[in-house]
């Protein structure tokens, strides 16, 4: 696996060879593009913080990998955590950062010492001056979006909050921040260093109905058969998921896990998250499963989230229990479509993804539930 | 920076949000959360328009050039309205049906949502107290009293608590405000939307001593209340109302109408003679006023190492109540037991101060500028059309310097106009303190008293409160307003609230002020009267121990 090449801090010592310039025209170059879902050009994101004057700047690694069926950064911090701190220290030289944070997610808490141990190894071999601390976060969702890591560090509420000003210009202490995800700071090094690094090789989450779930490498633009065929399921395939926010589409051979050829379905690939569900699920309980997980996860901050979360989750609930109206799907069509479009940070847009998609491929599967009256029956946990 | 909103060309700030943009140019976008002067939080979501095909809020977008505003889509409308819809359900029955003047319930009627499908959900236990209460139960969670708590009155007593549809608006560990250090500014009552925050009505109370044929009930006025009373009448805001609120409130049936600029001006007896008295002695400074119980509360629990600073005096409704119970009570041969006062203010911390137990308050009820709207409409006095008439005589003669009293700066000015005459013996040539006027959080100045140069300053708000004592030392003479603009932006004062409004108010404070014949305390000639036959001089004896309180150091 790409990911899990060692690179005994040679990146380090050639980035500081190299210089800031030319090190943003290397990555430039490679192609490396932000992994946590946007693929937002890496060089891109750097030269702007690099540029914004400032006394004080901060590196933060979000480590807070709380997308449901995502564990690609857990697999990276578990079995290479070398190379992400020589990412950090990286991407602090060249934006001129004192202090860079490891966001780490609440669940994680168990790999603080091996990041720890690392930190304290990696500093001692290149000698670099940049302080690396580790936050653990407390357990939200949606301190998974940059804005909310700022809060949380500052060590207020971690809500979100509207952009801009962009944390590149006013983030952390509302000083120039660089947020990078943990696999995008991982494959740092391996870009500066190895003249045949593959900007295409994604880690894929694959979870579900399989039974060799895990993290696979697979260069983007694949088929979703060959992932398909790693994770051998037992049953066949009905849809899959790209994470709940990425929604969901009926399973055929041809998917092209790219994030071009998915978006364009009103999916979205994200962290190259894929679930894999079977013909003996129902799509409307998992959509109820989902819909509590936002219902709980919401902050709480902006309205059509915070209660329209809420609703939605009534009214999957009252389909699931069979006593609902068929008018009641149009509501949920309704609230979904305005919960996607006027919320105020990633969550509450991605938030009903799930349930557009699942109304867009599977509204059978809902309207035949509407219909049975009787047969009352437990929702699947 | 030219930008295009509904297909027509605007010229504009480019640091001005979207949603200002619109407004000046008479555009209307409903909005819940923003207030003016409150950084945007973008949370109520209401204020949608449509740029580039995406819905964005207007409140926190900033103009680039070019770029094309809609305000008036069918997408923009029905998210909005869908946004509304989420809010509304607690509201149905209570304001929806019985048609409530608040911004909730305006918007609502302007989109033309005639239906909610949803049921309410909230439970929450309503509040209780002695000034403030807040129903959480007809909350949005809009932030703006959070916001207001925090970043206009630096108080932070109150804040989110949990997430998702449970959160809510609270003081920490669900405690209530009665019991923790809110100080009662009610500026949260004044920024709420949707009237989830109240004062404590004595309304019931007042209404039925009024009918109790055994009481003699006297009312007072507080100096602010004159110029914004109209406002709950639809008089344009900055309406002096002096001639009809005395005549509607006896009509009410108060058997004396009090002006409380009466005792302002004894307030500035006793201070400018305490101010004197501390330069003499050369300590303790700086001197802080005490008109403001919010204020007052603020410092018990914040900054009580000032205790030996502030000035003892009562706050100037306290110190005619007193003297309506004494010496108007002996004047006019009535038992001061029989004699109910009741005082219009423009302020919810009021309320608590009555019930400080050092005070032994002896005015029974508060009302707040919106309660005696409330009483005239309750008793069918038709507001704009009553003759003027003047305040009864025997309490109620005031001066200029008393009716400053209502904006920032005004206490100090009316101080420093009495202080300056009894020190140095001549007339003020000008007797207006212009560095003293005006909406500025901290105004400051100087003055030769006895020889010495006085340096004084005011501040208005409790986050300028703050930054005013981090430099406390500089100054001899301190003013305090825990309300933006003071008391004409009382936290009891006519809703809603609006910078425009308290601008014209203060205007007509000065305006008044600039029309009396007498503008200075210690011209008053019932102030000289009193002093006369009853207190002999200003801290004698006698007005200590009627006039001044002390304060005590409050836990947090």
């Amino acid at each position: 696996m790409q990911i899990l090449r060692k690179t005994n801090q040679k990146a380090y010592f050639k980035a500081l060879e190299l210089g800031q310039r030319k090190l943003i025209e290397l990555l430039k170059l490679k192609g490396l593009a932000g992994r946590g879902g946007a693929n937002f050009p890496t060089w891109q994101k750097w030269e702007m913080v690099m540029n914004t004057p400032s006394n004080e700047k901060y590196v933060i690694t979000n480590a807070d990998e709380g997308e449901p069926g995502t564990f690609k950064d857990k697999f990276i911090i578990k079995h290479n955590p070398e190379l992400i701190i020589e990412g950090i220290l990286i991407a602090a030289y060249v934006v001129n950062a004192k202090k860079a944070y490891i966001y780490l997610r609440g669940e994680y808490e168990y790999l603080e010492n091996k990041l720890k141990k690392a930190i304290k190894q990696i500093k001692q071999k290149t000698g670099a001056k940049t302080e690396i601390e580790i936050v653990i976060g407390q357990g939200a969702y949606v301190c998974g979006d940059e804005t909310a890591i700022i809060s949380s560090i500052e060590g207020k509420r971690g809500n979100p909050r509207y952009k801009p000003p962009f944390p590149t210009t006013k983030g952390l202490f509302e000083k120039p921040t660089l947020i990078n995800n943990v696999e995008t700071l991982a494959n740092v090094p391996l870009a500066i260093l190895y003249s045949n690094w593959n900007p295409d090789l994604r880690l894929f989450s694959l979870s579900g109905n399989v039974s060799k779930p895990g993290v696979y490498e697979l260069p983007s633009g694949t088929k979703i058969s060959k992932l398909m065929h790693l994770g051998k399921p037992k049953n066949k395939i009905k849809a899959v998921y790209f994470g709940c926010f990425g929604g969901c589409m009926p399973y055929s051979h041809d998917i092209i896990l790219s994030p071009e050829h998915i978006c364009g379905k009103e999916c979205m690939l994200g962290a190259c998250t894929v679930i894999a569900v079977d013909e003996n699920q129902s799509i409307v309980d998992l959509a109820t499963n989902i819909a509590k997980f936002y219902e709980f996860e919401s902050c709480g901050k902006c309205t059509p989230c915070r209660e329209g979360t809420m609703r939605i989750m009534n009214l999957l609930e009252n389909i699931s229990l069979k006593n609902a109206k068929i008018e009641d799907l149009n509501t949920l069509q309704e609230l979904a479509e305005v919960i996607r479009d006027t919320s105020l940070c990633g969550l509450g847009q991605t938030a009903t993804q799930h349930l557009i998609t699942a109304l867009k491929y599977f509204r059978r599967e809902f309207e035949e539930r509407v219909k049975e009256k009787k047969n009352r029956r437990r929702i699947a946990r | 920076m030219k930008i295009r909103i509904d297909k027509k060309e605007i010229e504009c700030d480019p640091n001005r949000s979207i949603l200002l943009i619109a407004r000046d140019n008479g555009i209307n976008i409903p909005t819940l959360c923003y207030q003016e002067g409150l950084e945007p939080e973008a949370r109520c979501r209401l204020c949608l328009v449509e740029i580039n095909k995406k819905l964005v809020t207007s409140c926190s977008t900033y103009p680039k050039e070019g770029m094309e505003v809609l305000t008036d889509t069918e997408k923009v409308k029905k998210a909005r309205i869908i946004n509304a819809e989420l809010l509304m359900p607690e509201h149905m029955e209570k304001c929806f049906r019985e048609n409530k003047e608040h911004d909730l319930c305006r918007i609502i009627s302007e989109m033309g949502l005639k239906e909610v499908r949803f049921n309410p959900t909230r439970k929450y236990k309503a509040e209780l107290g002695a000034a403030v209460l807040r129903n959480n139960n007809l909350c949005i969670n809009c932030g703006r009293c959070v916001k207001v708590c925090a970043d206009v009155q630096a108080t932070w007593a109150i804040d989110f608590a949990e997430r998702a549809h449970h959160e809510h608006v609270t003081p920490y560990f669900e405690k209530e405000l009665a019991d923790m250090y809110c100080t009662k500014c009610g500026q949260c009552i004044a920024a709420c939307p949707v009237g989830a925050i109240s004062e404590r009505e004595h309304l019931k109370e007042v209404i039925k001593v009024l009918k109790d044929k055994k009481k003699t009930v006297i009312v007072q006025t507080a100096p602010s209340i004159r110029a914004s009373l109209g406002e709950e009448f639809n008089l344009p805001p900055g309406t002096l109302v002096t001639g009809k609120m005395v005549a509607a409130l006896r009509k009410c049936g108060f058997k004396k109408v009090f002006d409380t600029d009466l005792g302002a001006d004894m307030t500035i007896m006793e201070e400018a003679a305490e101010l004197l008295e501390r330069v003499k002695k050369g300590r303790p400074f700086p001197m802080i006023t005490t008109c403001c119980p919010a204020w007052i509360k603020f410092m018990e629990h914040f900054y009580h190492d000032l205790v030996p600073n502030m000035s003892t005096c009562k706050s100037p409704h306290e110190m005619l109540g007193v003297l309506t119970k004494t010496y108007y009570a002996k004047q006019a041969k009535i038992n001061p037991k029989k004699i109910i006062v009741v005082s219009v203010m423009p302020c919810t911390a009021k309320k608590f101060e009555s019930t400080r137990p050092e005070l032994k308050s002896m005015v029974d009820y508060v009302l707040t500028t919106r309660e005696a709207a409330k009483l005239i409409k309750h008793f069918k006095v038709d507001f704009k059309n009553l003759k003027d008439e003047d305040f009864d005589p025997a309490l109620g003669v005031s001066t200029g310097a008393g009716v400053i009293f209502g904006a920032t700066g005004g206490v100090m000015e009316a101080a420093l106009r009495t202080a300056y005459e009894a020190a140095t013996g001549k007339q003020l040539t000008k007797i207006e303190f212009d560095q003293l006027r005006g909406m500025d959080g901290i105004k400051q100045g100087t003055i030769i008293l006895k020889g010495k140069e006085i340096k004084f300053a005011a501040a208005n708000g409790l986050h300028n409160a703050r930054e005013l004592l981090k430099r406390k030392n500089d100054y001899h003479f301190i003013e305090i307003m825990a309300c933006p603009g003071g008391c004409i932006n009382g936290g009891g004062q006519p809703l809603p609230f609006a910078w425009e409004k308290i601008r014209k108010r203060m205007q007509a404070i000065y305006e008044q002020d600039a029309k009396l014949p007498l503008r200075k305390s210690h011209e008053n000639p019932v102030v000289q009267k009193i002093y006369k036959e009853f207190l002999e001089k200003p801290l004698s004896k006698k007005s200590h121990k009627l006039l001044h309180t002390k304060y005590y150091k409050r836990e947090l």
